[in-house]
């Protein structure tokens, strides 16, 4: 019982802490805007949010009567500084790679998480992290200067049956990288997402490996993530979410196929002379997108309607 | 010619029917009659479409259910399609060997490449990721999905992460291509692969690691009964590929060294399986069986023991089809001891080469063919799920691979319940394969068994005593006393062992692991051992440099050791030691050449001073002097000057080395004395070439006046010559006025291509060439050459293609058959072309084919092994790389083009990225060494090697049957490259005047003689063996006798035999001792063992003897 109560205070206690930062981070909460599009950027936790689509259902929804589209540029194993995102290049051609992408899209909203490779390489690797992800926020101003950035920290890990290894030095060592990425977000005047903390330092029940979430996983993360944005987390039908879910997963996969396509050599890159040709049926997916998130408008609609 | 060409071909494009979709008859009846079978061999089919279609991977259950993933969406996902490809469970319920039931496990894949059920559900790999699919209500349909690994690459969709097996520890070994670059998070930190590569993962854990890089596309992976691997390539030539780990195969990124595959020349394949188990025939058993999905084949090998590392001999096919769109792409043992077959079916195949959305591409068909053998049983499938966990122990003793491997899965499967069973069973075997089966198990179940891997790195077998090693390189950290049985491995008399002790060592860096590794030298080494070697030197640095530098590491005074680290590691050390070695005499031979080397290699300058001091005239040391230079920018602190006493070496070798030296260090006095050579008529053009090369080496305003002077002034055309290719290197714009005059008088073709190439490193030079071209004119030959040339470089100046064109009077190329040019010609060359005249014209030696291009084990390495191009490229497409050369390339045939900070740049295939240097090999296979230092910029670039223009030479139905003979290379029939171990490589003579006079008094053993006047070059066999005499130079004998002469040697290392198809007018030579051969008619003829290339002297009178020749070379049994 006494155990219970001092989590309970424990938990309020960082509730404390969590308004606190918010409000040192911006100077006002995050809001969505009529016609924001908003660019999801990180590692796998990210990259994979896109198939299951809980998050991006979530903040959907979260914006309410404002028209918001999303675009899920994460890559499984990337940094700040585009490791993942190189083909035949040299790694700058990642870092190169993303800037062309913002500046296509031009987001107005940036949701960035990363730390969660870094912070394998602990507080040695630290420094280079964040002058990192100092460069990388500057690249995302200069090429899409968009209205808000939001910094998430990367939600903790978790230790599972041995013989999966022990995750506790991990966690130990995100919690530094978080504290930084606090500290970078105070400094460029951006605003910080503590998923960190609202999960309160643990993963339990949600990870597959101890590090990705299962979709399980990701539907307990989603409103945490909006709680650690200090949106407001949004309730209703479960089918009708379900119907928003699934045509989100829907609209992420034909927007891969165009930002990420198979064959990449051959369509843009140095064997473009031998496909490049078909290169131009990627044009063809603005259109198969914009109608689905007509579709996903709706189908957000009537979800709010229920909720209303 | 090409004028009247494209003219002709409108003239039939106009009559061109319809006719020309080759699509072959998909009806299963005729492709069943169109096997060529071995005789004892039956086939039928197991499951065709529609019951399946696009089969890609395939593997088996313990429950006799054949999983099978397809992908109707490959090449490319049509915009706004779904992703809808399948992973099919197939089985036979009545055991008659045709599936007669087929559920859809899953349907919303996007181009699956891999599956492997295991661990209660199926591993799939699904483009970016590796799911795992389960169904948990027993109808066979897949209810839950996790991803188990993310961020595989896409960049090419047959390099997709696939190929999955399971290894005989339980973990799940997939593979991925040279295009992929991967990068998985894990619980253990984020890996990385760029390029091609083997992966091990183990799902208790979540561990993935790399096990060896490299390969273009490797789609086969296999482990045999002790557990070694190998690997197969569907775009590398090299056959069977040997995998240990940190091994580093071709095309892997940043490679600075690479270990190539066991049977070079091969054609490409897709797949590996052992051939294993009952019901197979006991002679093939073991053998190593692989699709070649280009020549609609399945090629067979037989691997044995050599040294470290395997020997691999091809033998007659499994089989073979004349079906055009039997695709064999995956090849597995089934629980019935029969041989299964995945056909992909489809005439066209890659995707490179042939637009995605071609109609051609076959998206529907898709067979699995079943191989039995007559007369022999099958194998009864034991039940493996509902069986007692005795029973499966019991099973780890079956002769049936199968069912060990299944025994094994299952009580993988069952987990940590049987261990206690597991202990009790192994405790009552003695047979130690057995008892590795026991090991293996336990290593399944995630469990070291330590007592087991004690007993068994004692085993007799040294392939047991391997075995136990591979289990510790994976679990090292849990065995007490690893470092003993590494250390006692490390000193093993099997080579085998050797290679596992020094890779186990790799995997724990310490002080002591390098020293340690190094002893490997004091016993017989090899290719792969000292490849695993030089591995770890590099990839221990930081264990054992710092110990070496205080000190406190002297390999115990084994200078052999000590410079085999420093030339792997390429970085500068202490060298006292080295020294005391070479002064004392204590490193003799190719240790001290080897020393020597290191010390150019890493040496300080007063290293460098200290060998020119000691051993300044040995060309040795001068090379390692010029290499310092070069690639590191340093030279000897003090005593240069002393060069210029070695200029005046008699020996001309010396000579110019010394010259470059003294060039490279701008040597006080050089200057004038390298003029003065230069200058004298007297000297041999060697030596002034020399003095040029030393001049060039020196540079600066006033070498490039003296150049420049030369070419104005000097009344000797080859002085003139000379001049102005140096004075292009160092100041092209200034040298090509008279780079036109040379061009238009110089009769030497070959020297005249390397001096346009020099123009060719620059835009600023090319243009001033074109400028210089102007109004002038060129013989139409050398017009051509420099079309050729500037065609190939990396970034084709317009210009100076242009201007050679003007200047030669040459008409420009077509660039593109139309649609109906094309179809004539593909239609001309299907009905007109003669592919034995082809393969004649094939031969010429102004079309450069051969000096390019290998046929199998015959040819150059410059482009793709063509061994099996008919099989897999489309007639039009073969027509249009002629045309067109930089339209379509192979995957690891780009070039690179490399710009150095001077400005120059330079272009070839990439051979090898060393830390100091970068190897290029050129169009003319030539090795360009650019030293890193001096790298501005590397890139992959879109032209192709192979020169535009080659056919302009050729009559229109020369090139009809040129590409008629390509389009019949590696399918079925006469251009089919065989097994047979024929000599195809031989040394021809050229003419020379003694043969004359000379052969009334000697006879025949004349061309024996090891006289060192006579010119030997190289020529090849035909596809089939035979070495045409009528090609063979005639070298003049006596009134009309005209005789071919040619060298050649043996692989075997035993003794062996030699057949001859005819010895008419023929004699044989075994070194200068002539071989009694009969008057007529076939030979054999037993030699000894002996394996010199040259050892062999073969004389035929060609003026009388028209029978083409043809050696095999059989193992004496």
């Amino acid at each position: 019982m006494r155990d219970q109560l001092r989590k309970v205070g424990r938990m309020r206690r960082f509730g404390i802490i969590f308004l606190l930062v918010i409000s040192w981070a911006g100077a006002s909460e995050f809001q969505f805007r009529n016609g924001d599009r908003v660019v999801l950027l990180g590692n796998t936790f990210v990259e994979r949010a896109q198939k299951y689509g809980h998050i991006e259902t979530a903040l959907t929804l979260a914006a309410g009567d404002s028209q918001v589209t999303f675009r899920n540029l994460a890559w499984s194993g990337d940094t700040v500084f585009g490791d993942a995102r190189s083909y035949f290049g040299p790694p700058k051609e990642g870092f190169d790679r993303l800037r062309a992408d913002l500046t296509r899209i031009k987001p107005t909203v940036v949701i960035v998480c990363y730390g969660a490779v870094a912070a394998f390489e602990g507080k040695e690797g630290l420094g280079k992290f964040t002058s990192g992800y100092e460069r990388l926020l500057g690249m995302i101003k200069e090429t899409a200067g968009p209205r808000e950035v939001v910094l998430v920290s990367p939600p903790p890990v978790e230790t599972l049956a041995a013989p999966m290894p022990d995750m506790g030095a991990q966690n130990k060592r995100l919690e530094i990288y978080r504290d930084a990425i606090r500290a970078l977000s105070e400094k460029v005047d951006v605003k910080f997402a503590d998923l960190y903390e609202v999960m309160d330092g643990s993963s339990e029940g949600l990870t597959d490996n101890g590090l990705h979430f299962t979709e399980k996983g990701y539907a307990a993360v989603a409103p945490k993530l909006l709680q650690a944005m200090g949106l407001k987390v949004p309730e209703g039908d479960a089918e009708k979410m379900a119907a928003l879910r699934a045509k989100i997963a829907e609209k992420n996969e034909k927007f891969f196929h165009q930002w990420r396509p198979s064959n990449e050599t051959y369509l843009r890159l140095f064997r473009k002379h031998e496909q490049g040709q078909n290169a131009k049926e990627l044009d063809q997916f603005d259109e198969i997108i914009a109608s689905r998130e007509v579709e996903i408008e709706e189908l957000k609609k009537v979800a709010l309607e229920v909720s209303k | 010619m090409k004028i009247g060409f494209i003219i002709l071909l409108s003239g039939i494009g106009a009559q061109a029917q319809n006719g020309l979709r080759d699509i072959p008859d998909p009806d299963p009846a005729k492709q069943a009659a169109a096997f060529n079978l071995p005789e004892g061999m039956e086939i039928n089919l197991f499951a065709s479409d529609p019951m399946i279609s696009k089969p890609v991977q395939m593997n088996w259950d313990s429950e006799g259910r054949l999983w099978v993933v397809s992908s109707g969406t490959y090449p490319h996902i049509v915009p706004g399609a779904e992703e809808n490809d399948q992973l099919l469970v197939l089985e036979d319920t009545d055991g008659d060997g045709v599936a007669d039931k087929r559920t859809v496990f899953a349907d919303d894949l996007h181009i699956p490449t891999a599956v492997l059920p295991a661990d209660g559900g199926v591993y799939v790999a699904n483009s970016t990721e590796i799911l795992f699919l389960k169904d948990t209500d027993g109808d066979l349909v897949a209810d839950e999905r996790r991803v188990v690994l993310s961020g595989f690459g896409t960049e090419d969709t047959h390099h997709l992460v696939h190929t999955f097996r399971q290894g005989p520890g339980g973990m799940l070994y997939f593979l991925q291509s040279i295009y992929i670059h991967s990068h998985l998070e894990t619980p253990h930190g984020v890996r990385r692969l760029m390029g091609g590569g083997i992966w091990h993962y183990r799902p208790e854990t979540g561990r993935a690691e790399v096990l060896s890089k490299g390969l273009v596309n490797p789609w086969g992976l296999v482990f045999d009964d002790y557990g070694q691997s190998f690997a197969t390539d569907g775009a590398g030539g090299d056959g069977i590929n040997f995998i240990f780990p940190r091994a580093v195969g071709v095309t892997s990124p940043g490679a600075k060294r690479v270990i190539r595959g066991l049977n070079p020349g091969q054609p490409k394949l897709c797949g590996l399986e052992i051939l294993s188990g009952s019901h197979v025939p006991e002679e093939v058993r073991g053998v190593m069986i692989a699709p070649d999905f280009r020549g609609h084949r399945i090629n067979a090998y037989r691997l044995s023991p050599k040294g470290s590392s395997y020997e691999s001999t091809q033998l007659e096919d499994f089989l073979s089809s004349s079906h055009r769109a039997f695709r064999p792409i995956d090849v597995k043992m089934g629980p019935d001891g029969t041989v299964y077959i995945a056909d992909w079916y489809n005439p066209i195949i890659q995707h490179g080469e042939v637009d995605f959305r071609d109609e051609r591409r076959d998206h529907v068909h898709g067979r699995i063919w079943r191989v039995t053998f007559k007369d022999r049983g099958l194998v009864k499938k034991p039940k493996i799920k509902e069986a007692k966990t005795e029973e499966l122990l019991e099973l780890l003793k079956s002769e049936e691979r199968p069912q060990r491997d299944f025994a094994r899965q299952e009580l993988r499967h069952r987990g940590v319940d049987v261990l206690s069973a597991l202990r009790t069973w192994t405790k009552a075997q003695d047979d130690e394969s057995v008892l590795l089966e026991a090991l293996w198990t336990f290593q399944s179940l995630d469990v070291t068994e330590v007592g087991l891997i004690r007993k068994l790195v004692k085993s007799r077998d040294p392939r047991i005593r391997a075995a136990a090693l591979r289990v510790i390189y994976h679990r090292h950290e849990e065995i007490p006393e690893v470092d003993e049985l590494i250390a006692k491995a490390v000193r093993d008399d099997s080579a085998q062992v050797r290679l596992w002790a020094v890779s186990c060592l790799a995997q724990r860096p310490s002080a002591e692991s390098v020293p340690l590794a190094l002893e490997v030298l004091n016993q017989p080494m090899d290719e792969a051992l000292d490849f695993a070697l030089w591995s770890i030197v590099r990839e221990h640095e930081k264990e054992w440099v710092p110990l070496y530098e205080s000190g406190r590491l002297t390999f115990n005074g084994n200078l052999k050791q000590l410079v085999f680290a420093m030339t792997a590691l390429e970085k500068p050390l202490s060298l006292a030691s080295v020294f005391e070695g070479l002064q004392s005499g204590l490193l003799k031979g190719e240790n001290r050449s080897e020393a020597i080397s290191a010390i150019g290699k890493v040496g300080t300058p007063s290293d460098l001073a200290r060998l020119f001091e000691m051993a300044g005239t040995e060309e040795e040391v001068l090379d390692a002097l010029i290499e310092a230079k070069r690639n590191r920018k340093m030279e000897p602190v003090h005593g240069k000057e002393k060069i210029l006493g070695i200029i005046w070496e008699p020996h001309l070798e010396t000579y110019q080395k010394a010259a470059v030296l003294a060039g490279l260090w701008k040597a006080e006095g050089a200057f004038e004395k390298l003029k003065e050579v230069f200058s004298n008529e007297l000297n041999t053009i060697n030596s002034r070439k020399a003095a040029a090369q030393g001049l060039r080496h020196f540079g600066g305003g006033k070498v490039i006046a003296f150049f420049e002077d030369s070419v104005l002034k000097n009344k000797n055309t080859s002085i003139r010559e000379l001049a102005v290719s140096e004075l292009a290197v160092l100041a092209p714009v200034r040298a090509a006025k008279g780079a036109v005059i040379v061009l238009q008088s110089s009769e030497d073709s070959a020297s005249l291509g390397i001096l346009i190439d020099i123009f060719l490193k620059n835009s600023g030079a090319s243009t001033a060439l074109a400028k210089a071209l102007d109004g002038q004119s060129l013989p139409r030959a050398v017009a051509i050459l420099g079309v050729q040339r500037a065609g190939t470089s990396g970034k084709p100046p317009q210009d100076l293609i242009k201007a050679f064109e003007k200047a030669g009077d040459l008409k420009p190329m077509a660039q593109q058959l139309k649609p109906e040019e094309m179809k004539a010609m593909v239609e001309r060359v299907q009905n007109e072309g003669d592919p034995h005249r082809g393969e004649r014209v094939y031969r010429r030696a102004a079309l450069q084919c051969m000096a390019c291009h290998a046929i199998g084990v015959s040819g150059g390495l410059v482009g793709p092994n063509l061994v099996s191009i008919g099989g897999s490229a489309p007639v039009d497409y073969l027509v249009n790389s002629m045309l067109i050369p930089s339209d379509k390339i192979k995957e690891g045939y780009h070039t690179t083009l490399v710009t150095t900070k001077d400005g120059n740049s330079f272009t070839g295939g990439l051979v090898s990225e060393g830390d100091q240097e970068i190897t290029l090999r050129d169009s003319m296979g030539k090795m360009i060494k650019i030293p890193t230092v001096d790298v501005k910029s590397k890139f992959i670039s879109p032209v192709s090697m192979m020169p535009p223009g080659l056919t302009a030479s050729l009559r229109e139905d020369e090139f009809v049957d040129l590409i008629r003979f390509l389009s019949e290379l590696g399918k079925e029939g006469e251009f089919k490259v065989g097994p047979k171990p024929i000599i195809r490589n031989w040394q021809v003579l050229q003419p020379h005047e003694r043969t004359r006079d000379l052969i009334g008094h000697l006879g025949e053993k004349i061309f024996a003689e090891r006289f060192e006047g006579y010119s030997w070059s190289p020529m090849v066999s035909m596809v089939s063996g035979e070495l045409p005499t009528d090609e063979m130079p005639q070298v003049l004998g006596r009134g009309r006798n005209r005789y071919g002469a040619a060298r050649f040697g043996i692989t075997s290392d035993g003794p062996v035999v030699l057949k001859i198809n005819e010895t008419r007018l023929m004699h044989l030579f075994d070194g200068e001792k002539e071989i009694e051969l009969p008057e007529n008619g076939p030979a054999s003829i037993e030699l000894a063992a002996g394996k010199a290339a040259d050892r062999f002297t073969l004389v035929v009178n060609s003026a009388y003897r028209p029978e083409p020749i043809l050696v095999e070379e059989q193992r004496k049994k």
